[in-house]
């Protein structure tokens, strides 16, 4: 018997295989969700997109987005909604891995390289716009042997927040690396990280990098850099390790800051075309997490992001008490803060307040932590976070969401574009 | 410095106290008029621990 799909949003997406723009539809199947679309010249396409009894919507749909009814990706900053939270910045097309699964398809062959002075300019005009949050990233930044100048060049211009993205690599080889960064300005760390097992690695990055992750966080933990792990999460690889990703973390805390899930998006370069059972979707990871944890951590414990669109992101905020107790202060979500004018400081505040390691007043382990004093310190020096943001590929692009994307992604002249828009690729 | 309960004209005693936040509830000992109950939040903890408290919980 066929189940009945129902419609609960339409929306405009692109058609898989030319990018052009197509009209779409999030329809239910029992309980999944699919985006659905046709191409005049490819074809019928549905992917999964949310796999639970409830979706994350928002009244926001394509019925009341200005602008024409075609756009391109290239045209999408005339209907962005949402200011800039994160801008992130190239710095190098070089990597010193060449992983089965790369959004930015990097390796060993170099596109040209922007100068320090180059960065500079780009940093500047961002700092100028307000754009004071500066992701640094590729390629693998670390194969550049200027990043502590980049590093300066982006305070110098006037970045509060300097976010360095990385495989932990040079970190984990070099000891007095993080120092060096962190003495240059660098804010934390955003390090790829996959999973406590050593198999993970093999099939995500082609060789067993375990080693090295443990070793790079030793050096920042050192060096009081703070890092956040950020695990690519695939079906039939990982998804059965999220809950111990999470215990690991917070085991290191306060070296490491907190654990940021990306479920695995087909852009860039991957293996092959992406089946439904080959996607995971936001809802899932967290059943996963609350299962594995064995509810040390629940789904009640997080929030739909409110600075972008609710189905591109969720946060979890905690603070790591002396014996590994939680303490649980994510508020409630508050769909009218969604699109409040400053939404996008108070999130850069946040991340940047949380993923950086601040003040470290000593507490006893045994001290009551009702109390202002012991519970300000500590959430000051071991506050943690779990999130994660579902990027979209050619399958789920959706301009609802795109639209009220706020991780940016800057070109050389310093304008912005979302990241989803910028790394979208045809299959 | 001692304070005065202007309404009940007698030096306020320091007290603990609950204070509630989104959701959160802590204690921090306050100056609070004995008679009546009026608690005095002192600016320094207004702006410091209060503030930074404030700020931890604050949503993303």
């Amino acid at each position: 018997m066929t189940e009945l799909a129902v419609v609960v949003e339409r929306t405009k997406s692109v058609c898989p295989v030319c990018l052009r723009s197509v009209d779409a539809r999030i329809v239910r199947v029992g309980g999944e969700y699919f985006m659905r679309k046709q191409c005049a010249e490819h074809g019928k396409f549905s992917a999964v997109v949310w796999r639970t009894t409830t979706i994350n919507s928002e009244q926001l749909t394509i019925n009341n987005y200005v602008g024409s009814d075609d756009f391109t990706t290239d045209t999408i900053d005339n209907y962005m909604m949402a200011a800039t939270c994160c801008a992130l910045v190239e710095v190098t097309s070089r990597c010193n891995l060449c992983c089965p699964v790369c959004f930015a398809e990097s390796g060993e062959i170099a596109r040209a390289e922007p100068s320090v002075d180059e960065l500079y300019g780009i940093f500047k005009r961002l700092c100028d716009d307000g754009n004071t949050f500066i992701q640094l990233s590729g390629g693998e930044p670390t194969v550049r042997d200027d990043l502590p100048e980049i590093i300066a060049a982006a305070r110098r211009a006037g970045a509060e927040t300097v976010q360095l993205n990385s495989n932990g690599l040079r970190l984990a080889r070099e000891p007095d690396y993080a120092k060096t960064l962190h003495d240059a300005g660098l804010s934390f760390v955003f390090m790829q990280f996959d999973g406590t097992r050593g198999d993970i690695y093999e099939r995500l990055r082609g060789r067993d990098l375990f080693a090295d992750k443990l070793a790079a966080i030793g050096n920042c933990g050192a060096a009081k850099l703070g890092v956040t792990l950020v695990p690519t999460v695939v079906p039939d690889v990982n998804l059965d390790n999220v809950g111990e990703i999470v215990n690991f973390a917070l085991s290191r805390s306060p070296d490491v800051r907190g654990v940021h899930f990306q479920p695995v998006s087909y852009f860039g370069r991957y293996p092959s075309p992406p089946r439904d059972r080959d996607r995971v979707t936001l809802p899932e990871i967290l059943r996963a997490v609350e299962l594995q944890t064995n509810g040390r951590v629940r789904i009640t414990d997080f929030a739909p992001s409110s600075c972008d669109h609710p189905r591109c992101g969720f946060h979890g905020d905690f603070v790591v008490l002396p014996r590994g107790q939680l303490l649980k202060i994510t508020p409630k979500y508050d769909p009218d803060a969604c699109c409040a004018p400053d939404a996008h400081i108070k999130n850069r505040k946040f991340v940047s307040r949380r993923w950086t390691r601040g003040d470290e007043e000593k507490t006893a382990d045994n001290a009551d932590f009702s109390t202002l004093d012991n519970f300000a310190k500590r959430a000051a020096s071991h506050g943690f976070t779990i999130t994660a943001m579902a990027f979209q590929d050619a399958y789920t692009l959706d301009i609802a969401r795109l639209r009220r994307c706020s991780l940016h992604v800057a070109d050389a002249s310093g304008r912005v574009k979302p990241f989803c828009a910028q790394y979208l690729t045809r299959v | 410095m001692d304070w005065k309960c202007a309404k009940c004209d007698v030096e306020l005693k320091p007290k603990k106290t609950l204070f509630s936040y989104l959701g959160n509830t802590f204690s921090h000992e306050v100056p609070v008029c004995p008679q009546c109950g009026e608690v005095f939040i002192p600016p320094e903890l207004a702006e410091g621990r209060m503030a930074e408290v404030e700020e931890q919980l604050e949503d993303k």
